[in-house]
């Protein structure tokens, strides 16, 4: 168990490895884009709270102990996404140590405002869990180093995690047969129905006519993502990272193409953390002072 | 301790807690989940819609559920309205008693801050598998008006609501 614990620590954080420009500045870029869009959520549900809710229907998280209805009026549900962005400015700017946690707890409690009528959005998760692995490493590190490499070994193991909690779910739920094409007739006259209710129409693109026509069609698409969920926690590798982060990538736009349903945040985090920035970044920076670039050297080094 | 023990020890810690808050929370406590979105493959689904009514509409005539291609009134298209559908769904699939509380709420959504220049029909929509196809029926269950609320006589609790907001 320990050696296990080990390897996974060494493949997860590499605090050892030489650490790039390209590596700076790709974790500076995941930071920014965690707080930016968790202040994005805040704004947007803040000004849906105060317009539309007016009662909890289901609880989640702290709601479930403290009732969450204060928020609903006078706009404090608005101030409280002015706190989040203010807080998370200051812990960009690394102001006050505990500004990232004091934003997750906030966070936390505007998303269980906004969801207090029964719908379980997961489509925030991963910026909420981004948010608690800046507040964690803001903490428990005080070199800025170090903080990086936690920051974003945290990310890829309890995202790896989550995505292959997701696949278990289907098969512990429904079984083997989860991916059966008829099932996903059934989302997508879900969907359609989704649709119409939001935009007043709606028009099937050419992989849902295909997969209408012909369901093995969806069979095909439900196995692939299936798939790309069970080996999601393959990411804890460094080997295999960046090859299942864009698999399971490409399984967000299959959701998107078949059921009309895009996790914005999710796939713009997984595309931040799925591609090799740091190696473009560097062979950037060489470009630049240089007039040309190799970025194959860099591929070692960067990874 | 090195970084590397302190740093698996702090994972360790986070996922401990992760656990038993989505253990002893049926899976879901933001931002942890187990994400068991669309885990129940085959199941039937109840979802919403909104169909504006003609303006002298006080009384809803027939409660009988239609096919989905048969919808009465026209198309009340909820995200311009700044409306989220799942919320709609939400309510008509888990709201196993309409007290006045839960009238108001779902009354709330569409006048808390506009008013109603025609009457709203809110119907639940439900599909299924059969063999091959998929069936569809919408069942009114509460209309809208500037100042009244006409509600579904005898509404059975229905399944819940399954779509995952992104």
């Amino acid at each position: 168990m320990q050696r296990i614990a080990d390897t996974l620590s060494h493949e997860l954080f590499a605090f050892d490895r030489p650490e790039t420009r390209g590596h700076r500045w790709h974790v500076h870029l995941v930071e920014l884009f965690l707080v930016v869009y968790a202040a994005w959520f805040c704004w947007d549900w803040g000004f849906y709270i105060q317009r539309n809710i007016t009662e909890v229907l289901l609880p989640l998280g702290i709601a479930q102990y403290i009732d969450i209805s204060f928020l609903f009026d006078h706009h404090l549900a608005v101030a409280n996404a002015a706190l989040v962005t203010l807080f998370g400015a200051l812990g960009f700017f690394r102001v006050w140590r505990p500004a990232y946690a004091i934003v997750f707890a906030l966070f936390h409690l505007q998303y269980t405002a906004r969801y207090s009528l029964g719908e379980i959005s997961h489509g925030s998760n991963l910026v909420g869990m981004g948010m608690l692995a800046l507040a964690l490493t803001v903490l428990f590190f005080s070199e800025e180093s170090h903080r990086r490499r936690f920051t974003m070994g945290f990310l890829y193991f309890f995202i790896g995690l989550g995505y292959t909690s997701a696949a278990v779910c289907k098969l512990v739920a429904t079984g083997i047969t989860w991916p059966h094409g008829q099932h996903l007739l059934l989302w997508i006259a879900e969907r359609k129905v989704d649709v119409l209710s939001k935009f007043g129409a709606f028009d099937p693109n050419l992989l849902q006519e295909m997969i209408l026509a012909n369901y093995h069609w969806g069979t095909a698409v439900l196995v692939f993502g299936l798939v790309a969920e069970g080996v999601s926690f393959l990411m804890w590798w460094r080997r295999y990272r960046y090859y299942i982060v864009m698999l399971v990538v490409s399984m967000h736009f299959g959701i998107l193409f078949t059921m009309n349903i895009f996790f914005a945040a999710s796939t713009y985090l997984l595309i931040l953390l799925g591609l090799p920035w740091p190696i473009i970044i560097n062979a950037a920076y060489e470009w630049a002072e240089t007039g040309s670039a190799s970025p194959s050297g860099k591929l070692r080094r960067a990874t | 301790m090195n970084l590397y023990q302190r740093s698996i020890r702090i994972i360790g810690g986070v996922f401990v807690v992760y656990a038993l808050l989505v253990a002893t929370h049926l899976g879901e406590f933001w931002p942890f989940s187990i994400y068991p979105m669309f885990s129940q493959a085959g199941n039937p689904w109840t979802r919403a819609v909104v169909r504006e009514m003609p303006a002298d509409m006080e009384r809803v005539s027939s409660w009988d559920a239609v096919p989905f291609q048969d919808l009465p009134g026209a198309a009340y298209p909820l995200t311009p309205r700044g409306i989220n559908t799942n919320d709609v769904a939400n309510y008509v699939s888990k709201a196993e008693t309409w007290t006045p509380q839960r009238q108001r709420g779902l009354r709330s959504l569409f006048t808390k801050s506009q008013d109603l220049d025609r009457p709203l029909l809110v119907m639940r929509v439900r599909g299924a598998l059969n063999s091959d196809s998929v069936s569809v029926h919408a069942t009114p269950v509460m209309l809208v008006t500037r100042d009244t609320l006409d509600l579904h006589p005898d509404l059975a609790p229905s399944t819940v609501a399954t779509s995952d907001g992104s």
